[in-house]
């Protein structure tokens, strides 16, 4: 019945929204040939004033750096939440051995699996090293290249197996990761500040054009998103992994995962 | 032609909100929040797009070539991902309802009662 009640007050709600998403998408400008100022004067201005390249990642580390601590503080805060909830209801403790389901088949890994991931993923996170160090270069940057080192961590799973994993990628290392990564751009922010100067001005030397070091500061927030991203996103994976684990009290033999 | 970019954006929002009210499994739940955010990249990248303009990355092709808005590109970005943690977040919390009530249906769910 609350069901019916909830569909119905969407229908009404959608015939009346209606023609007023109508009427504001008639006044949005034509599509494709609306220029903002904005975002034309950072493509005039920025490749001359902080000698990088890649326009998205000066917005993001250097023009906008505020903005994106604020986004920065939401990530180590979403990633935060998530590890408390798990780990909360959870308990510290961790055991080796999976949940079996009853009846289900374990599926041993081929050892076509197993090499292939362990080239794969040696590759991938590589790639991802790459994107992050390239940020300010090429399109990249410290939140694509952490997400790629983070799958890189994942795909090591799926060939080396749970127990393997968890000795190769420990979860103090990854909150380290993550709690500093956040502090050293917070740091990066507050420093100026020291030399009299503005929040988040940039203070080093700028480098060359086209260079792999250029853009000063932005290098630096650079590295420290890129840490922080590849660190919350393989904790995330690995506080959900933890939930598949059986309590300590059952004491099953094997590796599993 | 020109409206479509909007309507697109519209759509998918109101699909999302759709999925989300008729949801019955709060995976699908958190799916469907996911479909309508991804509206919002739709829209930006829609508003800052621009005809016979290149990426605004000025490596290969000298800066002052035309190039689209960067700035809702760096807004999109940082979209993605805060929603993909925003997302790990949800399905935490979907885990502990449905160790708490034993139940993953929204419409099932009641408040929560101490002791109860």
């Amino acid at each position: 019945m609350r069901a019916r009640w909830r569909a119905a007050g969407l229908a009404v709600s959608t015939v009346a929204l209606l023609p007023a998403a109508w009427s504001v998408i008639v006044a949005m400008p034509s599509f494709g040939e609306h220029v903002s100022p904005y975002g034309a004067a950072v493509n005039a201005v920025v490749p001359a004033a902080r000698h990088v390249s890649n326009m998205v990642a000066a917005v993001n580390f250097d023009l906008r750096g505020l903005d994106t601590l604020g986004e920065e503080s939401m990530l180590l805060c979403a990633v935060t939440g998530t590890v408390v909830l798990l780990r909360g209801a959870r308990g510290e403790e961790t055991s080796g051995s999976a949940i079996r389901l009853p009846g289900r088949a374990i599926a041993q890994r081929s050892d076509a699996t197993i090499l292939i991931c362990r080239f794969a993923a040696t590759l991938l996170f590589f790639f991802g090293v790459y994107v992050a160090l390239h940020g300010l270069v090429t399109p990249g940057g410290g939140f694509q290249g952490g997400v790629v080192i983070a799958s890189a961590l994942l795909l090591l799973y799926l060939g080396e197996g749970y127990a393997h994993w968890r000795s190769i990628v420990r979860g103090r290392v990854l909150s380290v990761l993550e709690g500093a990564g956040a502090l050293l751009f917070v740091l990066v922010g507050l420093i100026p500040l020291a030399f009299g100067k503005a929040a988040f001005q940039n203070i080093l030397p700028l480098g060359t054009f086209r260079d792999l070091y250029a853009g000063g500061t932005m290098v630096v927030v650079n590295a420290a998103v890129a840490c922080a991203v590849a660190g919350g996103f393989t904790l995330i994976l690995l506080e959900f992994m933890e939930e598949t684990r059986a309590p300590e009290t059952e004491t099953e033999p094997g590796e599993g995962g | 032609m020109s409206v479509l970019p909007w309507c697109v954006a519209a759509w998918l929002f109101a699909v999302g909100i759709y999925g989300v009210v008729t949801s019955r499994h709060y995976v699908h739940l958190v799916g469907c929040l996911s479909v309508c955010q991804s509206a919002t990249y739709v829209l930006l990248l829609a508003v800052g797009f621009h005809w016979n303009a290149g990426p605004p990355i000025f490596y290969d092709h000298p800066p002052g070539t035309p190039a689209v808005d960067p700035v809702v590109q760096a807004l999109v970005l940082t979209d993605i991902v805060i929603g993909a943690t925003v997302t790990a977040l949800l399905l935490a919390i979907v885990v502990q309802v449905q160790k708490l009530s034993g139940s993953v249906d929204p419409q099932r769910l009641r408040p929560l009662r101490p002791n109860a």
